[in-house]
């Protein structure tokens, strides 16, 4: 292409840039083919501005004739997207060395004008573009229906649209790294204090001898990163397949060769061979390493010395017999260091550590009934039981059980509190009529009140009978209740007791005043005899020591 | 006087041809009871009872019902001599029994210690009543508010517990201040007296009642 061809083209192109720009957003809803070759245009011309900086890319130009929508956004991918992880690669260099930032503005002065203006333009363009690319956000939403004319040119515009974003957000990175350059290691990521966390953490992982390898073989920042993660990877697999140690050697190996920055995230996502199964040099050291992280001290020796001589590192068969004596050490260690105390038969309290029992779960028999998990259906099951029981009256009440009335009641003689009315002497002589004379019965206090009582309420009924009753009724007979004394039955009926006898005039169990069982010598269990005895002794002892006290 | 006494003396004399053999022993005399006034050689025989200046107006309240019993039905010459503060018995001729002096004058102690004279004259009419003193002392050493308190306790409100003792026990029982009578027969006394004794130690009336209610009920069953 002619160059005044082309600053034509590309003056053409910035008046459709600037028309896009100035049209009104409403005008983008109705599609208008001045506005989609307006913006075919100035995509083209972005593009081309692109190109110096992306060298991978296939196009020299974007190609829109004749070309889809679907065709032109892949073109504009392809050139955008490498661009943009360089655009990122220069960042990361730029937030490492600042200095080389003025490098590049040196350069760029030397560079053609035009990107400059360029550049400029489209720093401007970008500043008044927010609005743009919201609105070309919501349009497309709205517009989802249109025919294809109109697909194109949304399309086109969000492609622009998307596009001026990237480049406006690169382009205000890379201004703010520019400014805040130094600033990095204010914020939350210090590189330094990452270093020593990371070394810490596998010092107590792998003990000090994996530190000293480590700050050996450390050469930068990076390295150490992923030396850590490589040896955390070391330790999950413990180099259980030879194609995974030498993977894990390489990527080591990788740590330790790359001195640079820019190498390393290009090695990580772009991995050949020669990283995985040609380097052999470096083997020896990293095995070191690797054995005494994975073995025991005693046979770490044993397997360095084993290494030293083997060329290809240890075979299956010997990496076996490894484990298996590791296996062996470490039973026969457990087997030689006193037992655990769950092991070790009757243990008190104090030969096991405080709240140890807490901790194991122990079994023993339980004699009591474990208490009753209550759930909803039990107390369904009881009230359902309830409800039964009031319906059906069935309740469990204690019943009262009557004392048989066959014994006659006893008098319960009652204290009298009043001076007494009759004298001493009166008392005494009553008590000899009794007991010369058994047919007076002595009238207690209270038996006198109730005959009185019982006199009165008869006489009050009668009367009142006779009030209610239209009929005669005579007089009732007062039955007169007499008390029956434990007399002598024959002393009873004579006046002058002529012969003696036995028969009382109460009945034997009317006289009974004992309680409960009496049982026989002959019936009594054993207990019960030393129980008796007991009883007896005991009395037998107060008795002994009152009268003790009493000569005393 | 003593020629009426030997005439009243009778000797009986078993008639002798009961026996057909000759009888060495001469026939058993039979005597009756000696009086009074023989027992010492026809002497009289005195008693005086002193009278404590609390129990002079009863006295004199009381004299004849005191004087009556003594000199009619126990034949007993009684006085009082105002001078000496005391109360003087006599024997009489027809005194029938030697022991009704002692009687009679236990009969006038008993009214001076404090008891009613219906009381006392059960003394006069059993044989077996006593009269026994103790103090309060005896039984604790009790000072001051004690002292008060355990008096209260002994008689109760309004005299209730020791009525019921009485009533209870078949005795009567008189405090005086520090001093308790007790009137009555001698199972009787004991048992009022161990529940005197438990009220002054300090156990409370109730206990006492339930204690006094078991063992009347035994007295009572036993004749």
């Amino acid at each position: 292409m002619i160059p005044s061809a082309m600053a034509s083209s590309t003056e053409t192109a910035l008046e459709s840039l600037h028309h896009i720009k100035s049209t009104e957003p409403p005008e983008w809803l109705v599609p208008k083919q001045e506005l989609s070759q307006a913006v075919r245009a100035a995509s083209k011309l972005l593009f081309s501005s692109l190109k110096p900086y992306c060298p991978k890319s296939p196009f020299d130009q974007l190609l829109t004739e004749g070309f889809d929508v679907e065709q032109i956004w892949q073109q504009i991918d392809l050139q955008s997207q490498p661009l943009l992880s360089s655009l990122r690669r220069e960042v990361k260099k730029f937030e490492k060395h600042p200095e080389e930032i003025s490098k590049l503005k040196d350069g760029g002065v030397g560079g053609g004008e035009k990107k400059k203006k360029v550049l400029e333009q489209i720093e401007t363009d970008n500043v008044v573009n927010d609005d743009e690319d919201d609105d070309d956000m919501d349009m497309d939403e709205d517009e989802d229906d249109e025919e294809e004319e109109d697909e194109e040119g949304e399309e086109e515009e969000d492609e622009e649209g998307e596009e001026e974003e990237k480049e406006r957000g690169t382009e205000e990175e890379s201004e703010n790294e520019g400014e805040e350059k130094g600033g990095i290691e204010d914020k939350f990521l210090k590189i330094k204090e990452l270093q020593e966390y990371l070394e810490e953490d596998e010092a107590r992982e792998f003990g000090l001898k994996k530190k000293k390898t480590k700050a050996e073989s450390k050469k930068e920042e990076e390295d150490t990163e992923e030396e850590g993660d490589d040896d955390d990877e070391e330790d999950e697999n413990e180099g259980s397949e030879d194609d995974d140690d030498e993977a894990e050697e390489e990527e080591d190996e990788l740590g330790l060769f790359d001195g640079n920055d820019e190498e390393d995230e290009d090695d990580l996502e772009n991995a050949r061979y020669e990283d995985f199964f040609s380097r052999k040099k470096n083997k020896s050291s990293k095995e070191k390493a690797k054995s005494r992280d994975m073995l025991e001290e005693d046979s770490g020796s044993d397997d360095e010395q084993d290494v030293d001589k083997r060329k290809d590192g240890p075979s299956k068969h010997e990496k076996e017999l490894d484990k298996l004596r590791s296996k062996i050490e470490e039973m026969e260690k457990a087997n030689l260091d006193p037992k655990v105390w769950t092991m070790r038969g009757e243990v008190t309290a104090a030969q096991r550590q405080k709240n140890s029992a807490l901790e194991v779960d122990l079994d023993f028999e339980h004699n009591v009934r474990p208490a009753p998990v209550i759930t909803e259906e039990v107390t369904a099951s009881l009230e359902d039981l309830i409800k039964t029981r009031i319906s059906e009256g069935l309740f469990d009440d204690v019943q009262k059980a009557r004392t048989s009335s066959s014994k006659a009641p006893r008098e319960i003689k009652e204290l009298d509190e009043s001076k007494s009315k009759k004298g001493l002497a009166e008392v005494y002589e009553e008590e000899f009529f009794q007991k010369t004379d058994p047919a007076s019965a002595l009238l207690t206090f209270s038996d006198e009140l109730k005959k009185e009582a019982s006199m009165l309420f008869k006489k009050l009924c009668l009367k009142l009978d006779a009030l209610s009753h239209f009929h005669f009724t005579p007089k009732p007979v007062v039955e007169d209740m007499s008390i029956q004394t434990n007399v002598p039955a024959l002393a009873m009926e004579e006046i002058a007791p002529m012969a003696v006898s036995d028969a009382a005039m109460l009945a034997p169990e009317e006289v009974f005043s004992g309680k409960g069982d009496i049982k026989e010598e002959a019936e009594l269990t054993k207990a019960e005899r030393k129980r008796r005895r007991a009883n007896k002794k005991r009395k037998f002892k107060a008795e002994a020591a009152k009268r003790m006290g009493k000569k005393a | 006087m003593s020629t009426e006494a030997a005439a009243t003396m009778e000797i009986e004399t078993v008639p002798s041809e009961s026996k057909p053999e000759s009888n060495p022993l001469p026939p058993k005399p039979k005597f009756e009871p000696l009086k009074a006034h023989e027992m010492s050689d026809g002497r009289v025989q005195f008693r005086k009872v002193s009278v404590p200046p609390h129990r002079y107006s009863p006295l004199k309240k009381y004299w004849m019902d005191i004087y009556t019993p003594v000199y009619e039905q126990m034949k007993i010459d009684i006085r009082m001599n105002l001078k000496a503060r005391k109360v003087e018995l006599k024997t009489r001729q027809d005194t029938p029994d030697i022991s009704n002096l002692q009687k009679c004058a236990d009969f006038v102690q008993a009214f001076m210690l404090g008891f009613d004279v219906p009381d006392a004259i059960a003394l006069l009419r059993l044989d077996e009543l006593y009269v026994e003193s103790f103090e309060i002392k005896d039984v604790k050493t009790l000072r001051g508010e004690h002292l008060s308190r355990a008096i209260g306790r002994l008689s109760g409100k309004g005299g209730k517990t020791k009525f019921a003792i009485e009533n209870s026990t078949k005795t009567r029982i008189v405090i005086a201040d520090t001093k308790i009578h007790l009137l009555g027969s001698f199972a009787n006394i004991k048992i009022a007296r161990d529940s005197l004794c438990s009220l002054i130690l300090g156990s409370p009336a109730g206990k006492v009642y339930s204690k006094l209610r078991q063992v009347s009920a035994r007295l009572a069953e036993r004749f």
